[in-house]
C-alpha cells in the first residue's frame, strides 16, 4: 500500500513530467534574411557579392541548460525532420537558385524535455558518429537525402551552405560551397564505414547559456565564418570553397570560425550560430 | 506538417516483405513476384529502396505485361514503324547507341535517348523539362509530340486505339489489367506503360556484388582503384552522381523528398535553340545550359554521352570535366572546377564506371520483346 501511495504522489508531481520545447532558427547571409532570389554583397575577404543555392544543416544532442549548469536532454518527436535525435534545419525551398533543393522548409525543433527551470540551450551542428557512416539509401528521413551525403558511407554534410559569386572573376569558381563534415575517417575505401571514430569529427558544439526559447531564435548565419576568404577564388586541386577536407588553403580561415581544428590551425569561437 | 507524402505502395507490399523465403526465391530466378491476386513486387535486395508509385496507377503483374506489349508495339506510332523500343533497346540499357533519336520518318530528335533503368526512381522524366513528373504523362511526349515528331500518333489515336483493341491479345490483356476500363485509351495506355517501365530495375552490378553482396572479388583493383578516386573530391564525380542510382534525382517509397539535379556542364558558352536546357520550360536566364543530371547504372552501354550525344565515349567525357567544361557556361555548374589526372588514373575510372554494368539487366527475359518475328506489332518497327 506504502509503494503505490508513493507512486501516486510521483505520478501528481508536475515536477516528473515532460515539458514541450520549441526552438526557432532563422538563416541569414550577411544580417540579411536567406532566400533563394536574393544577392549578398560584401561577402569575404574581398566583398563578393554571392547568391546562395542551398542553406541546410544537420542538428543533434539538444539539451536545455539549467541555471547551475547541469543540462536536460531534450527528446525531439519523431517526423521527417526528426528521427533519433536527429534534425534536419532546411531553409531553402526549391525556387530560384535554389533549384537543385527541396520543397519543404524545417526552420524548428521541436520536442521535450523534463520539466524545470532552464536559462539555455546547447546542441550540435551535425551528426553524432554512430549515426553518420550508415547505409543513406536505407535511412530514415531526415538521413535520407542525396544532397546531404558526404562522399557514401563517410557520412552526412553537416552544413551545407552553397555560394555563388555573382561577380567571379572569367578564371573564378563557379561557386563557393561551405561543406562541413568529417575526415580522416579511417576506413578500407571512401564507401566503407569507419569502426572508429572520424580523426577530425568536426561536430559543432554549440551551447547559450542564456537563451530563452520563447522570445529568441538563433540565427544561422555564414558571412562571418567566412570572412577571410576570398569566395572569388579557389585553390587549385581543391574542392571548391571549403569542405573540411585537409591541406584545402580555402578551409584555413574559415575552419577555427566553426569552432574546429584544422591542422595546425586552433579552434577560436565558433561564429556560424549567434542568439537574438 | 504540411510535407507533400510521398505515394506510398500498398500495405500489402509491407506484409510480403516478411515473406524472406519467397523473396529469396525469386532473386534465385531473377523474375519479378507476380502474385495470384495479380497483384506485382520487385525482386528488390535488401539495400534497394522501393519506389514510390502514383496512386492511380498501382502495380500488377497483369499491367506490367500489358505495357511490355505495348512499349515493343510499333502500330502505336503514326505510320506503325515506331515503337517505344525503337529509340529503348534492351541490350544497350534502353538507349539506341544513337547521337540524338530518330523518330518517324527518319525525323532527328534534339537529345539522347535516355536510359529506363531504374526510372521508377526519377521524379523527372526529361532531360530538361522539371514539369515531366510521371512517367504516364511523359508517355504522351514521345506518342504526340511534334517537334519534334517521334512518333507521329497526333490525331490518329482512335485509329490507333481501334487497331490495338481488334488484337487478340489486347483484347484479353487490357481486360485483365483494367477491369473497370478494359479498353485500350490514352489513360489505360500511358498506365501500362508506366506500370511497365517500372518494372525495369537494375540492381545487380559487379559493383552492386562488390559493395552490397559482399563479393570482394566481384571488382578488378583497377576498378576498385577508380571507385576511390570517384569518391574523390579531387574529380568531384559523386557530388552529382551520388547515392545508389549516381544521380542528384531520387525518390523513394515513404519519404517525403522529392529530389532532383539540374545542371550545366559547360558543353557550350551558348547553347543551342533546339536543346537549350530547362530555359526552354522556365523561360529563367539561370535555367540556361540545364540539363538532368543523369544515372551512371550501366553508363559502359549508353554511348554516346551528354543531353546531346555530343561526346562520343567515356574518356571524352572525362577529358570534358578535366577541361572543366568544353566551351564554359556563365551558368556552369560550381562544381566543375577541372583537374589534373594521369592517364592510368582516368584508366581506372572508366573501369570503375564499366563495373556499373549490370548484365542481367541487359538480358533480363522480363523485360524482352514479347512479340513473334512476323506479328504485325513488330514487322514494320524500325529498331535502333
Amino acid at each position: 500500500m506504502k509503494k503505490l501511495a508513493y507512486c501516486a504522489v510521483l505520478a501528481a508531481q508536475p515536477a516528473f513530467a515532460d515539458q514541450p520545447v520549441t526552438l526557432n532558427f532563422a538563416a541569414e547571409i550577411g544580417g540579411q534574411p536567406f532566400a533563394c532570389d536574393a544577392t549578398y554583397a560584401g561577402m569575404g575577404a574581398t566583398g563578393a557579392e554571392v547568391r546562395a543555392v542551398d542553406f541546410r544543416l544537420y542538428v543533434s544532442g539538444v539539451e536545455m541548460i539549467a541555471a547551475d549548469g547541469s543540462r536536460a536532454p531534450v527528446t525531439l518527436d519523431e517526423s521527417d525532420w526528426q528521427h533519433e535525435g536527429v534534425a534536419l534545419l532546411d531553409f531553402e525551398d526549391g525556387t530560384a537558385a535554389c533549384a537543385n533543393g527541396t520543397a519543404p522548409v524545417n526552420t524548428a525543433l521541436s520536442g521535450t524535455v523534463a520539466a524545470g527551470e532552464y536559462t539555455g540551450v546547447a546542441f550540435n551542428v551535425g551528426v553524432p558518429f554512430a549515426m553518420n557512416h550508415g547505409d543513406p539509401t536505407v535511412a530514415p528521413s531526415p538521413l535520407n537525402l542525396t544532397s546531404m551525403f558526404w562522399n557514401w558511407r563517410g557520412g552526412y554534410k553537416f552544413v551545407r551552405i552553397d555560394m555563388v559569386p555573382t561577380d567571379r572573376s572569367a578564371d573564378g569558381p563557379k561557386g563557393w560551397f561551405l561543406h562541413l563534415g568529417s575526415t580522416m575517417c579511417a576506413s578500407e575505401g571512401k564507401t566503407d564505414a569507419p569502426a572508429k571514430p572520424c580523426k577530425s569529427p568536426n561536430l559543432m558544439e554549440i551551447a547559450f547559456d542564456r537563451f530563452d526559447p520563447a522570445t529568441q531564435t538563433f540565427v544561422i548565419d555564414p558571412a562571418a565564418v567566412v570572412a577571410e576568404a576570398d569566395l572569388r577564388v579557389n585553390a587549385p586541386e581543391t574542392s571548391p570553397g571549403c569542405m573540411s577536407f585537409p591541406g584545402d588553403a580555402d578551409c584555413m580561415t574559415v575552419m577555427a570560425r566553426l569552432g574546429l581544428d584544422y591542422g595546425d590551425v586552433p579552434a577560436a569561437e565558433q561564429a556560424l550560430v549567434t542568439a537574438r | 506538417m504540411c510535407l507533400p507524402r510521398s505515394r506510398r505502395w500498398s500495405r500489402r507490399a509491407e506484409m510480403r516483405r516478411a515473406a524472406p523465403v519467397a523473396v529469396a526465391l525469386v532473386i534465385l530466378s531473377g523474375a519479378a513476384l507476380a502474385l495470384d491476386d495479380g497483384g506485382y513486387d520487385w525482386p528488390l535486395p535488401e539495400w534497394m529502396p522501393r519506389p514510390p508509385v502514383p496512386e492511380d496507377n498501382p502495380m500488377s503483374a497483369a499491367k506490367v505485361a500489358l505495357g511490355r506489349h505495348l512499349f515493343y508495339d510499333s502500330r502505336l506510332s503514326g505510320d506503325g514503324t515506331v515503337a517505344c523500343a525503337s529509340c529503348h533497346d534492351p541490350a544497350r540499357a534502353f538507349t539506341d547507341g544513337r547521337q540524338t533519336a530518330v523518330g518517324i520518318h527518319g525525323t532527328p530528335g534534339n537529345l539522347n535517348a535516355p536510359s529506363l533503368a531504374n526510372v521508377a526512381y526519377l521524379p523527372v522524366n526529361a532531360w530538361a523539362n522539371p514539369h515531366m513528373t510521371s512517367l504516364e504523362f511523359q508517355a504522351l511526349v514521345p506518342l504526340f509530340g511534334e517537334a519534334p515528331d517521334e512518333m507521329g500518333a497526333t490525331g490518329q489515336e482512335d485509329r490507333i486505339f481501334a487497331t490495338l483493341a481488334a488484337d487478340p491479345y489486347y483484347a484479353v490483356a487490357f481486360a485483365r489489367a483494367f477491369p473497370d476500363r478494359p479498353a485500350p485509351d490514352l489513360f489505360t495506355v500511358t498506365r501500362a506503360l508506366g506500370a511497365f517501365q517500372r518494372s525495369l530495375m537494375s540492381y545487380d552490378s559487379p559493383y552492386d556484388r562488390f559493395k552490397y553482396g559482399g563479393d570482394l572479388g566481384a571488382l578488378s583493383e583497377a576498378a576498385k582503384r577508380g571507385e576511390q578516386l570517384f569518391f574523390d573530391h579531387r574529380f568531384e564525380c559523386y557530388h552529382c552522381h551520388q547515392g545508389v542510382l549516381f544521380t542528384d534525382n531520387f525518390q523513394r517509397e515513404g519519404s517525403p523528398w522529392v529530389e532532383t539535379g539540374f545542371h550545366n556542364t559547360g558543353l557550350y558558352a551558348e547553347y543551342p535553340a533546339n536543346a537549350p536546357g530547362r530555359i526552354e520550360i522556365t523561360g529563367e536566364p539561370g535555367d540556361a545550359g540545364l540539363f538532368r543530371t543523369p544515372s551512371l547504372r550501366n553508363v559502359a552501354v549508353t554511348a554516346p554521352y551528354m543531353h546531346d550525344g555530343s561526346i562520343p565515349n567515356l574518356r571524352a567525357v572525362l577529358a570534358h570535366y578535366a577541361r572543366g567544361g568544353r566551351e564554359g557556361h556563365a551558368n556552369q555548374d560550381g562544381m566543375i572546377v577541372g583537374f589534373d589526372a594521369t592517364e592510368a588514373e582516368i584508366d581506372d575510372i572508366i573501369t570503375f564506371l564499366e563495373s556499373l554494368t549490370d548484365e542481367s539487366f541487359l538480358t533480363n527475359p522480363d523485360h524482352a520483346d514479347p512479340w513473334p518475328a512476323d506479328h504485325p506489332a513488330r514487322i514494320n518497327r524500325a529498331d535502333p
